[in-house]
């Protein structure tokens, strides 16, 4: 028997033990709390379904912001996706500038973005397409680049053979290649926005969010069940719609 | 006229490829060149269009030399050297027409290449491509519905698109079956000698070398050890080019009545 087991076992323990003590977890707050629960269940399992009406619009914005980001978020992937893969790059260093580009927009996540964006622009969709388009960009660079770096090399050789220039090469025998999946991706994440904005609304940054947050400061937790039905009806059926299309692209 | 002057191809990590290589090949001319895998002969066929840069020695094809030229110069000089190879390297997924019409991207901008509107004049150059590989009724279908033989004169009519003065084939017919790889071969030959054009060509079976080559010139370990004709080249010739005896492998016939 070794030592490393055990050793490990304690340093989590001691690990846990000084996570718990800095936030002064209690498990008797916790029970005491839960009877608060009880009044805000029974609002979501009675969803006040004249609500409805009032979400119309929001749920529209969204969609829209969701519509805008994906287009203009996903056209300037396709170029940063090129441009961070060897195979299309057209030297070292711009690679190596779009490659780090996109792991720094991939690294910050979308809420700080939309809080950054209603700082600047105020509240109200703008800063949310803002937030999402740079989402958009970070999520189709990266796989479309990855997809890129898999291409079968062959017609690369066959364009160069014929005396292609490098935008020749990469429209012709590159992109045919990686359309499909491109246009996977960008379906996926007009999906991913669509849930988003329920996230990003909530420090401001419009749509159905942000008659979520508006909801959520009136304690209406029976509106707020109205709006999470919604959300997750609207998610299934883009996410049913967009499954079905990509199967039938790639 | 293509002209190799001491040429030598030495790949990173020390592999030489091609040693003080000196060879003619007047215009018109069909020549295989036969040698065991790693003899360098993919090496020679790309060193003609510069898609293998020399380590020495000089290349030239027609007026270009091609070892000094710069980007656009190799563009220009590749536009007048029609590829072939092994696998086709056809974009799958896209019509054969659209294939064969990336022979005239030399010839078309940019920007016409990025928006796929090819000229009507250019079209027409590889509509004719297709008849003449006897095919252009596939110019439609998606390349991948295409068998491995109707792929590979796609291939070929993909190279006479750009109308050039030189054909290479880099082991054209080794992912075919021997009645399709014949008939790949009667292609070459036939456009060969309707066209006027040099065609420079890899083989591995010696027996398909003998049948269409005017000329051949055997490589070992990098170094020329055989040039003459057909006729010349006999089993002794083909022994001292791959150094061993030979096997079923080595001839076609045979290996498709194994």
């Amino acid at each position: 028997m070794s030592w490393q087991g055990p050793a490990a076992v304690l340093g989590f323990l001691v690990l846990t033990w000084w996570a718990w003590v800095g936030i002064e977890l209690s498990i008797g707050e916790i029970v005491q709390n839960i009877s608060n629960a009880g009044r805000i269940i029974e609002e979501l399992l009675d969803p006040a379904w004249g609500a409805l009406n009032n979400t119309y619009g929001p749920f529209l914005e969204t969609i829209r912001m969701a519509v805008i980001a994906s287009v203009i978020g996903c056209s300037v992937a396709l170029v940063v996706g090129f441009l961070a893969s060897r195979v299309s790059a057209p030297d070292v260093v711009t690679f190596g500038v779009s490659k780090s580009v996109m792991s720094v927009i991939r690294s910050i996540p979308d809420v700080l973005y939309a809080l950054v964006f209603v700082t600047v622009f105020s509240i109200g969709p703008m800063a949310g397409i803002l937030a999402l388009i740079l989402f958009n960009i970070g999520v189709v660079a990266k796989l479309l680049s990855e997809t890129v770096d898999g291409v079968d090399p062959g017609p690369i050789e066959a364009a160069d053979a014929a005396g292609a220039t490098l935008m020749q090469r990469v429209r012709t025998a590159v992109f045919p290649q990686v359309l499909p999946n491109y246009l996977a991706y960008s379906l996926y994440v007009f999906e991913l926005n669509i849930r988003a904005s329920a996230v990003i609304g909530l420090v401001g940054a419009g749509g159905i969010g942000q008659f979520l947050n508006v909801a959520r400061n009136a304690f209406r937790y029976d509106v707020i069940s109205v709006i999470v039905i919604e959300i997750f009806v609207f998610v299934f059926v883009i996410e049913t719609i967009s499954i079905a299309i990509r199967r039938r692209l790639v | 006229m293509i002209r190799f002057e001491n040429a030598s191809v030495t790949y990173p990590g020390g592999v030489e490829a091609l040693k003080n290589v000196s060879l003619e090949i007047p215009d018109g001319q069909m020549v295989v060149i036969v040698g065991l895998s790693g003899a360098g002969k993919s090496t020679l066929i790309r060193a003609i269009n510069g898609l293998v840069p020399l380590s020495g020695g000089r290349v030239v094809v027609g007026e270009r030399d091609v070892t000094s030229a710069d980007k656009a110069e190799l563009r220009a000089l590749r536009s007048e050297i029609g590829m072939i190879f092994q696998g086709f390297n056809l974009v799958k997924r896209t019509s054969v027409l659209n294939n064969v019409l990336m022979g005239r991207m030399y010839q078309t901008s940019t920007w016409r290449t990025l928006l796929g509107l090819y000229p009507a004049a250019d079209r027409e150059i590889a509509m004719q491509a297709l008849e003449r590989v006897e095919i252009v009724e596939k110019a439609y279908v998606r390349a991948s519905n295409l068998s491995g033989g109707q792929q590979q004169r796609v291939g070929i009519a993909r190279a006479l698109a750009q109308q050039p003065n030189v054909l290479l084939a880099d082991e054209p017919v080794a992912s075919l079956d021997p009645p399709t790889s014949h008939v790949v071969m009667r292609d070459l030959q036939r456009i060969k000698r309707e066209l006027g054009i040099t065609v420079v060509t890899n083989l591995h079976f010696l027996d398909l070398a003998r049948e269409y080559g005017e000329r051949i010139i055997g490589l070992r370990a990098g170094e020329v050890v055989f040039d003459g004709t057909g006729d010349q080249a006999d089993e002794h010739v083909f022994r001292d080019i791959y150094g061993r005896s030979l096997t079923a492998d080595d001839v076609m016939e045979a290996r498709a009545e194994l």
